[in-house]
């Protein structure tokens, strides 16, 4: 793949956005202060789940340097109690939505471990520490369920009073008849139970917070980190009843994100709070530890899936039972992606005739579930393509011929699935076949050989994935495009990016829609001078929705410059030509460029675009190497074919493809949030303790592109921030497991660490 | 971190005496244990007690069959150390092993040994090599100096001034790190001296210990094959989120032969 | 209290700071020099890799009072005159960077490793950065990095 390299300022460089943050000059959430600031620290349940029986800050109050203590008490008279929903939509049978409470300070019982019980509000960081020691909680434990199984067998300990049996929602998708029917007449049914393993996001920036509150204006400044400021502005609305227009969000750069930072925390409100009834700035900045309790963590599925098949290796059915642990309460974005994301893409990039999905969301004392860097996509293509590759085995079939057996043909796009989304274009074996070439498919049983020669195990494995972006919460993206008289062109978008590269990739769409250099253009992310509708970063959409904006808008600007041009040029607009940041047009023949037209008036227009869902898709292939005296696994080689559509810049690209399958072999390998069973404490507490991919996990990716066009997009984009730990889940572990079937070993689940992958080896030998 | 007052001790005198007559106090070389310890809340000293820099404590010397290390040499420079690599190489290649880059530019070597955390490495080429911890009070064996987890033969007050390791014949380390911490999970040293074969293991136990079978197996015949079948009981191996007693006594076993091969070259 | 004087980036600063003021809160709350990030509380991600008497440490892992009387060099001293430093250079070229949260404590820990080691290879790049997390590159694009550190370092453009 080409590297895209710009020259700015005399400087070689990837990125516009780099410049600043390779020399420390990046400005991050808790990069921000503010005069006569105050600092906050949050005492925090040591316990699962334990009635609250009485909390004593008295000795806190009066520690020296000690503004104020919340408790409970302040977070329920604030009436800060019930955190957005995104669940609009009916479950099962008609089921709405039954909302816990989540006050922002825990009131009356402590429901996981981590939970905010109290905040202090010091002179420093230092002092609000050592009062927040002080503070007596008196609990009265209660039974403690971590399983999301177990939280729904009769008896089980129950965490909300409105939530009978712990499940706030039930859904279900597809036909349950026609799938029933689909499986009794199968020659072959390939059945899995999957665990899609709790994860902790870990974005390498902790969370943090400063508040400020104007009582002239009643407005809230809040900066924070954000992957867009509408997202966060309306859940903070949301959770306080307060008008949106209230609140001012600032972010500049955001130190990594993958989902966890799309939500607006009680902490965050505990501050508007404390904001407000102090009269003083109120900053907080959490520890990596308090993250691994309470940012949101990801994933946490637990599915039975059926595939049905016929004696050819044609499926003519699933069935896939979901059980999706929610954690405590449910955040925004927690419940929705687990539910809407599997759904569309249930049948996967197969032909399934009959599909039926049944989700149920269960409460757990544990954190909370939100989206994470795919957000439902990695899940459900990991039990698809688990399924499909264990169901070509049952079948001793190769694992490629029983995907091109049931692809979706190029000729059925648009496809209608079984569960009412539609696919909008795919070439699904033109991608397995270019892939199956460029990892040598052909060539890996010598490799195997030559493997088994130094004593190692040898796997190789395939997923073919497809996923849904695009659509976004708000139905709308808004671009604002501001033309300066000296000749700067400013884009302002919602979007937020955290790592992604907008200032770069955004800024060269307006300078090619614009036709002039991109030094000329520059972007403006959640600027709050300049309101704008829209969407934030997240589930892949960024250049679907805020690039194609950039786009619309400087076609806007190019229209709206050719009347204003017209009326100087004394011609039709019809006549006036645009090209290279000029008009040019008239008997005069005399050119006005876009800088002349901002010279008198204000230059400047807002564009925005509607976009549906588009489905990127591709085909990854891993090879792994593992040593069975220690179960380590080595990756041996890695590669990819994606159709992400148009690719804006590569570099950028294959950047968010590295990072989507080190996240994803982190999974596979190593990442696992682990509870205590009995005692719901948190057992990978910290970086000493969950399993991080470090440089050498994955050292080289082969990538080639296969794009075919998409028109949900002007520029035929299609999205692939998240492709990257979709498709590596599956191709992974199917790796791992093709290593180890000749041994008789069928399933493990992630994480497949040295010491479970030696357990099975050491099973299956003993069996043998 | 609790409060605490810093004291920056101008001889090893002067810091034995102030931790005599402050029993709160603590004793901060590298500080690459004690710090994170603090900043967890997980210790409240009343005092620090910096032996950082104290020119008593630095220098790597080496002669009539012994390598001398003084506290407070930090991996980095024994790592890296001509001395130490020329007299042995196993014990330049552990210390590269401890911890990041980072870590091994501050924390020290008698720091270690006197933290005696169950899965630190030095504790192994220490017992390993049958090396002599010299305290500002006495001289005591490798023996008898490791006593069980974050426990050691050393009394209050007492600093670890030096390390003396007679210089093996030949010697290796094979070491299996935490997949998330990166300490060992196993980590087995094995070493040929001039009184026999001597193989210490850490990381798999509460403590560092020799492991006596596969001394007496290499002692009559000094090869990997020698091991086969032998195992260390797994019943008194540690247990974790991250591996079982089963498989730390595996990797106890594959450590051990890996590390008579780096010897033996096969 | 104590009384240190710490010469960050070439310039001495005297403050009185508490004895339990880390290095890396002196650096970015008593100097301002926000370039130093802070990732973890238990000393393993090394977001706040600085160079203490040209060695890289962490600075969540030491005293300020521990650095008195030291020679500090924080990602803001790596580029002089407005050229940035190879390393600095490096890795934009070769997109070793996303969020950027990492990047400072990633490029100070580089400058170590190739002060001792200038010419790296891959394996010994891997264990030069295992002090170091990142979270968005999947490391690729930063081990490429270093080895184009190297070479600018050698004077090959």
């Amino acid at each position: 793949m080409e590297h895209h390299l710009l020259e700015i300022g005399g400087v070689r460089m990837s990125r516009r956005e780099d410049l600043r943050l390779i020399t420390g000059a990046g400005k991050y959430a808790s990069d921000w202060n503010l005069p006569g600031q105050l600092h906050a620290t949050f005492l925090r349940a040591d316990r699962a789940h334990a009635n609250i029986v009485s909390v004593n800050t008295e000795a806190a109050e009066k520690h020296p340097g000690v503004v104020r203590v919340f408790t409970g008490e302040d977070a329920m008279r604030s009436g800060y109690t019930k955190p957005m929903t995104m669940l609009t939509f009916k479950g099962r049978g008609g089921m709405e939505v039954l909302r816990p409470e989540r006050p922002v300070l825990a009131h009356g019982k402590v429901r996981c471990v981590g939970e905010p019980v109290a905040m202090v509000v010091a002179e420093s960081a230092l002092i609000a520490q050592d009062a927040a020691e002080l503070i007596e909680v008196e609990y009265e434990e209660l039974p403690v369920v971590i399983d999301p199984e177990a939280a729904l067998a009769p008896g089980a300990p129950q965490l909300h009073d409105n939530v009978p049996g712990n499940v706030p929602f039930d859904f279900e998708a597809g036909d349950a008849g026609a799938t029933e029917a689909a499986f009794a007449k199968a020659a072959h049914v390939t059945r899995l139970k999957l665990a899609v393993t709790r994860v902790a996001p870990n974005p390498m920036e902790p969370r943090a917070c400063l508040v400020a509150y104007d009582a002239g204006t009643d407005m809230y400044t809040v900066h924070v980190h954000v992957q867009g400021v509408n997202m966060m502005r309306k859940q903070l609305a949301a959770y306080t009843g307060l008008p949106e227009e209230k609140f001012r969000i600032m972010a500049h750069d955001v130190g990594g994100a993958f989902g966890q930072r799309s939500l607006a925390y009680p902490e965050y409100c505990m501050q508007l709070l404390a904001a407000k009834q102090l009269g003083r700035p109120v900053k907080w900045i959490a520890t990596r530890s308090e993250g691994f309790m309470t940012d949101s963590h990801g994933r946490a599925n637990y599915v039975s899936g059926e595939l049905a098949l016929d004696k050819d290796g044609k499926f003519l059915g699933a069935r896939l039972d979901w059980i999706a642990d929610m954690g405590a309460y449910l955040t925004p974005t927690g419940p929705v992606s687990h539910l809407r994301n599997p759904s569309t893409c249930l049948t996967g990039v197969y032909r399934i005739p009959a599909l039926y999905g049944r989700w149920r969301t269960v409460l757990t004392n544990t954190n909370p579930i939100a989206a994470y860097r795919g957000a439902g996509r990695p899940d459900v293509a990991y039990v698809i393509e688990r399924l499909v590759s264990q169901a070509a085995a049952d079948l001793k079939m190769d694992a490629a011929e029983i995907r091109r057996r049931n692809f979706i043909p190029p000729e059925a796009f648009p496809y209608k699935t079984p569960t009412g989304s539609t696919y909008e274009n795919a070439d699904l074996p033109g991608v397995l076949e270019k892939a199956l070439k460029l990892a040598d498919w052909n060539g890996f049983a010598n490799r195997r050989r030559q493997s088994e020669k130094a004593g190692k195990l040898r796997g190789i494995g395939i997923a073919t994935v497809i996923e849904n972006t695009g659509a976004g919460l708000f139905p709308r993206d808004e671009v604002q495009i501001e033309v300066a008289a000296g000749g700067t062109v400013t884009a302002y978008t919602v979007s937020h990016s955290q790592g992604q590269g907008h200032e770069t990739s955004f800024a060269m769409i307006v300078a090619e829609t614009l036709g002039i250099a991109f030094e000329r253009v520059q972007l403006r992310q959640g600027d709050e001078d300049h309101p704008l509708f829209g969407n934030h970063t997240g589930g892949s959409r960024s250049t679907v929705g805020a690039g194609s904006a950039c786009h619309l808008a400087a076609r806007k600007l190019i229209e709206e410059g050719r009347a204003l041009a017209a009326l100087e040029l004394d011609a039709e607009p019809s006549q006036v030509e645009y090209a290279n940041g000029s008009f040019r047009g008239g008997e005069s023949k005399r050119t006005i460029t876009l800088a002349d037209l901002a010279k008198s008036r204000v230059f400047s227009v807002t564009a925005q675009g509607s976009f549906s869902s588009t489905f990127p898709n591709g085909c990854h292939i891993a090879e792994v190497e593992i040593d069975p005296d220690t179960g380590v696994t080595e990756i041996a080689s890695y590669v990819t074919v994606d159709d992400c559509g148009r690719v804006i810049n590569h570099t950028i690209v294959e950047g968010q493809m590295h990072g989507g399958v080190a996240q994803g072999a982190g999974q596979v390998f190593g990442e696992h949030v682990v509870y205590d069973r009995d005692s719901g404490q948190l057992m990978t507490g910290s970086f000493a303790d969950y399993y991080m991919p470090r440089a050498g996990l994955v050292r080289e990716i082969t990538m080639e592109e296969h794009p075919t066009p998409s028109k949900v997009s002007p520029l035929g984009v299609k999205g692939m921030g998240e492709s990257g730990c979709t498709a590596s889940l599956p191709a992974l572990t199917n790796a791992v497991l093709d290593a180890l079937r000749p041994l008789g070993v069928q399933h493990l689940d992630m994480p497949l660490t040295p010491a479970k992958v030696w357990h099975a080896i050491q099973a299956a030998r003993t069996k043998q | 971190m609790y409060p605490f007052s810093y004291v920056k001790a101008k001889s090893l005198k002067e810091a034995g005496e102030f931790l005599a007559a402050h029993p709160d106090a603590k004793l901060l070389a590298g500080g690459m244990t004690l710090i994170p310890t603090l900043k967890a809340r997980l210790a409240q000293p009343s005092h620090l007690v910096d032996i950082g820099g104290l020119a008593e404590l630095a220098g790597i010397k080496e002669g009539a069959g012994k390598l001398l290390i003084a506290g407070g040499t930090r991996h980095h420079e024994v790592a890296t150390s001509d001395a130490v690599k020329k007299a042995i190489p196993a014990l330049a290649y552990l210390a590269n092993l401890i911890g990041d880059p980072q870590v091994r530019n501050r924390g020290t070597i008698g720091g270690s040994v006197a933290n005696n955390d169950p899965a630190a490495d030095y504790p192994a080429a220490v017992l390993g090599l049958g090396a002599t911890v010299v305290t500002t009070r006495r001289e005591i064996a490798a023996e008898d100096f490791f006593q069980g987890m974050f426990t050691t033969a050393l009394a209050p007050g007492e600093i670890v001034v030096r390390l003396v390791f007679p210089v093996a014949k030949r010697a290796a380390y094979a070491k299996f790190p935490h997949p998330a911490s990166g300490y060992a999970m196993a980590g087995v040293f094995v070493a040929e001296t001039a009184t026999g074969v001597r193989v210490a293991v850490t990381g798999a136990a509460p403590g560092v210990f020799r492991w006596k079978e596969a001394e007496a197996a290499l002692g009559r015949n000094f090869n990997p094959a020698a091991l086969a079948g032998l195992a260390v009981n797994a019943d008194e191996l540690n247990e974790d989120i991250h591996a079982t007693r089963e498989y730390r006594a595996n990797l106890v076993a594959v450590m051990a032969r890996r590390a008579v091969a780096q010897i033996t070259g096969k | 209290m104590a009384k240190v004087e710490i010469t960050v980036n070439g310039v001495k600063h005297s403050r009185d700071v508490e004895d339990r003021v880390l290095l890396a809160n002196f650096l970015r709350e008593d100097l301002g020099l926000t370039g130093t990030h802070i990732g973890c509380d238990t000393s393993q991600c090394g977001c706040c890799t600085v160079h203490v008497d040209g060695l890289a440490v962490k600075s969540c892992t030491m005293l300020a009072v521990q650095a008195n009387g030291a020679n500090v060099v924080t990602i803001e001293g790596m580029a002089k005159n407005g050229a940035l430093h190879p390393i600095q250079q490096a890795f934009t070229e070769c997109h070793g960077l996303q969020c950027g949260f990492c990047t400072p404590g990633m490029i100070m820990a580089v400058a170590g490793l190739l002060k001792y080691n200038p010419n790296p290879t891959d394996e010994q790049i891997c264990h030069g950065l295992e002090g170091n997390l990142c979270r968005c590159t999947g490391y690729i694009n930063i081990v490429k990095a270093v080895k184009r550190s190297a070479e600018l370092m050698s004077g090959k453009k």
